[in-house]
């Protein structure tokens, strides 16, 4: 099982660094947080925090495009470029494929993360004279966990959805409610009538809370950091939600028949 | 002797294409036994369900009704495979890999131990004639080249079955020769080969039984030798006959 | 073969498409620096004609007040109620409250804005816009965002400026945006000069906002110590509300409060007692702390009697 998960999960990883997607973001948010940084305002110097809220936007949205669009072709390159037939001739179990293509695009997606948090932590050194270490490390590891759950679920979509385009398409639009609106459902619930709260309060309770594990306001306002046990809380939660959705993709994909 | 691949009543049918039609029988009611050390040519005119047979032999495909076993174990189990080497029609490999992380990445999957891989890969390489061209991405590959490089992956676990889907298409005059030959040798390591094939004078040479199979049913199953001999023609006219083609010169 | 491209294309469809979704999003944060270009290369041609304009329409007003908003909410240090959150949006943005308070008295002023917006958030409420934690999930959220309330601490309001000129940038004929960035300009980070050339601009599209005449006054007076200019800025804004007003636009009483009281002080600390009474009936007037402007008025009265 975790042999051919983590070789599978290398071939994915391989993947990301041979396209040019990856590069391209990274480039296009370094330029973007630089031309930013290098405007002046009123004279001020060592103004800190617009450059960092823009820059962990920036963050979010490549991170999250290089997850989900990394994810949603995985398995359907395999059966439109016919590479899983040869694959599932191994002895390597439909379970394995799911398992290793999670790991492969969460480990992929953790690099990426580690290659952007770096840049901005030197950018942020840069202007304020001063890295904090532990909130850094944890919007880094948040963010980490909330993508294992969006791969998991772009995971699922994949096998649900015929085409990747909108399966990433869907997962966008679940992915950036839950981020905006999550929080909220329960307050919208109460002001609605009845069996509409009652499917919205159902919602908020299902829904995989992906704004825990946003901690930019935090980092952007210097607001020191989370409580760690918080973290291990959300740590747990988030890999219950990403087995969860590995599972149910498992369950779809197990018996379906290929060709 | 042992037998290696066990078909028993087996029936594959695709549910419809359009609406108001019917199902699709791929296959309809097929038993089939192959035996250890021998090499059986599946035979059949286009869309005969030989490709189909095969899904289900490797589990891509359940069965509607019937069964399928690989070395006793029941296809559904992964288990069964570790033993198999399969070439696919029509497949393209990873593309943004050479042919030796492709290959490495297969010896992983089947656990070959880490201080055999690279002789395994240099073996195969050789044998399928790819070695010059193993540190260049498959994407560059040509056709011929691609289906090399597939059944360079088939070999890399040393099966004791290979499932060969159309080994030799694509490939130039020497290519084909050459995949008889390896053929020829792996009957001599005592290996079973199981192959579809469009390329009778080929079957012919290297099968040592064969079945012929037309709209999803089999129409004859036997000893190449025997077949020829008993029909007093070659196996491309039992062929034709087989599937009732009849040449509208003669007619 | 052939069919090979076609398929790797379909499946890399969706991410030329974020990559663009990307773009969108980073060029209105872009913006500011682009409209800064066009409005140097257009100079002071009218703002109607301006492609920006057209091509964004009213969206630029939004994202001028989104931006306008996120300065406050700099000020608060990121805490700040959703549009879930607060059923009683208030009027005016915090940090605008302690500009247009009236500081009399100088020296005090400094101390006093700092520990004053400190308590004032309690005052008006906007602390407890976070109730109790409705349920787990919420409790648990808590962790993980600003909850506290707390305002940029002194020299840190810099933090806010880039959200000001954003917004000016969008909407230029938001005046408030460059009031509120004199403010702080000036009175917190030591930049007269660059709160100055931000009101001109200002001013050069609202050539008959009171409000801008009235702050770059308040700059002659407090940051500059010139009495002289500070008056001629301060009769202008007068001149440009009263104009307003008798056109029936109903400018802002509280602004014209601020401008007389203002001047009436000029003129009684400048010794023209005449003038300066004159401000102060006319203030008496319109004020809600009529009694204290009459003392002031017949403090005047004497001190200018044994003349
Ligand atoms: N997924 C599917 N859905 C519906 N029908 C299918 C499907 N796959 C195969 N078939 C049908 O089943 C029949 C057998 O197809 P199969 O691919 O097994 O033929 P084949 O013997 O391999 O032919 P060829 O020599 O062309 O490779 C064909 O009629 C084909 O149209
Ligand atoms: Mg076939």
């Amino acid at each position: 099982m975790m042999n051919n998960a983590f070789a599978l999960a290398g071939i994915v990883i391989k993947e990301l660094y041979r396209r040019k997607d990856f590069y391209v973001l990274f480039i296009l948010t370094a330029l973007l947080t630089l031309l930013l940084g290098s405007i002046n305002f009123f004279n001020e110097q060592n103004i800190a925090r617009y450059v960092k809220e823009f820059c962990l936007l920036l963050i979010w949205i490549a991170s999250l495009v290089i997850a989900v669009t990394t994810t949603a072709r995985q398995i359907p390159a395999e059966r439109e470029q016919r590479t899983i037939f040869p694959l599932l001739a191994k002895p390597v179990s439909r379970g394995d494929l799911i398992f290793g293509k999670f790991l492969g695009c969460w480990i992929a997606s953790g690099i990426v993360l580690v290659v952007f948090y770096v840049f901005f932590a030197v950018i942020t050194g840069a202007r304020e004279h001063h890295i904090h270490v532990a909130a850094y490390f944890q919007a880094f590891w948040m963010h980490w966990m909330m993508l294992g759950v969006v791969v998991g679920m772009v995971l699922l979509g994949s096998i649900v959805f015929a085409a990747p385009s909108s399966n990433s398409t869907i997962s966008f639009v679940v992915i950036l409610g839950i981020l905006l609106v999550g929080r909220h459902l329960n307050k919208v619930a109460d002001s609605l009538a009845e069996p509409t709260s009652s499917i919205l309060y159902t919602v908020y309770y299902v829904i995989p809370h992906l704004e825990f594990y946003d901690l930019r306001d935090l980092i952007v306002h210097n607001a020191g950091s989370a409580p760690w046990w918080a973290v291990g809380v959300a740590t747990i939660y988030a890999m219950v939600y990403a087995a969860l959705f590995q599972f149910v993709a498992w369950m779809t994909f197990r018996r379906k028949a290929l060709n | 002797m042992a037998e290696v691949i066990k078909v028993e009543k087996l029936t594959v049918e695709f549910p419809a294409g359009g609406a108001g039609q019917q199902t699709k029988v791929a296959v309809k009611n097929l038993n089939l036994t192959v035996s250890s050390g021998e090499v059986f040519g599946f035979l059949g005119p286009n869309g005969a369900g030989k490709t189909t047979t095969m899904n289900v032999l490797l589990g891509f495909v359940n069965p509607t009704s019937g069964s399928a076993s690989i070395f006793g174990v029941d296809v559904r189990q992964p288990i069964a495979r570790q033993r198999i080497g399969y070439l696919p029609e029509l497949t393209y490999y990873y593309k943004f890999l050479t042919a030796e992380e492709l290959l490495r990445f297969y010896a992983k999957v089947f656990r070959i131990p880490k201080d055999q891989v690279e002789s395994r890969i240099d073996e195969v390489l050789k044998l399928v004639e790819l070695e010059h061209a193993r540190k260049r991405l498959i994407k560059t590959y040509s056709k011929g080249m691609q289906q090399r490089a597939g059944l360079a992956q088939a070999l890399i676990n040393d099966p004791d079955l290979l499932i060969l889907d159309e080994p030799t298409s694509g490939l130039d005059p020497i290519g084909r020769m050459k995949v008889r030959e390896i053929i020829q040798r792996l009957k001599n390591e005592g290996k079973t080969v199981f192959f579809s094939s469009h390329e009778l004078g080929e079957v012919e040479t290297v099968c040592d039984r064969v079945a012929i199979l037309n709209q999803g049913e089999l129409k004859v199953t036997g000893r190449v030798d025997d077949l020829v001999r008993e029909n007093q023609m070659n196996l491309e006219k039992i062929f034709l006959e087989m599937i009732g083609y009849k040449s509208p010169v003669t007619v | 073969m052939d069919d090979v491209p076609t398929k790797s294309s379909e499946l890399k469809m969706a991410s030329p498409r974020l990559i663009l979704l990307l773009l969108l999003a980073s060029a209105f944060s872009l913006s500011t620096v682009l409209a800064q270009w066009h409005q140097n290369w257009a100079g002071n041609r009218s703002d109607n004609g301006s492609a920006l304009a057209v091509v964004m329409g009213d969206s630029r007003r939004i994202f001028a007040n989104h931006f306008f908003t996120k300065a406050d909410v700099y000020f608060h240090s990121g805490y700040y109620p959703s549009i879930f959150d607060a059923p009683k949006q208030q009027e005016r943005s915090h940090m605008e409250e302690d500009l247009t308070q009236t500081h009399d008295d100088e020296d005090e002023d400094d101390h006093h804005a700092h520990d004053e917006s400190c308590d004032h958030g309690e005052e008006h409420g906007e602390a407890e816009f976070l109730d109790k934690p409705r349920n787990i999930i919420d409790a648990f959220g808590r962790n993980f965002y600003i909850t506290s309330h707390s305002h940029l601490a002194e020299g840190e309001q810099r933090e806010m400026l880039p959200w000001l000129k954003i917004a000016a940038e969008l909407d230029p004929q938001k005046v408030q945006t460059y009031t509120v960035a004199s403010y702080w300009l000036r009175s917190r980070l030591n930049k007269p000069k660059e709160a100055e050339q931000f009101l001109r601009e200002g001013l050069r599209v609202n050539p008959d906002s009171y409000e801008i005449l009235f702050e770059l006054g308040r700059i002659q007076r407090e940051n500059y110590t010139n009495p002289d200019n500070a008056r001629n800025l301060w009769e202008l804004a007068l001149l440009k509300w009263r104009k307003q007003e008798s056109a029936g636009l109903k400018p802002n009483e509280f602004n014209y409060q601020q401008i007389i009281g203002f001047l009436g002080a000029l003129e009684e600390q400048q010794g023209n007692v005449v003038k300066a009474i004159e401000y102060f009936e006319a203030l008496k007037e319109v004020s809600p702390a009529k009694a204290d402007i009459e003392l002031r008025i017949e403090k005047l009265k004497v001190a200018s009697e044994p003349q």
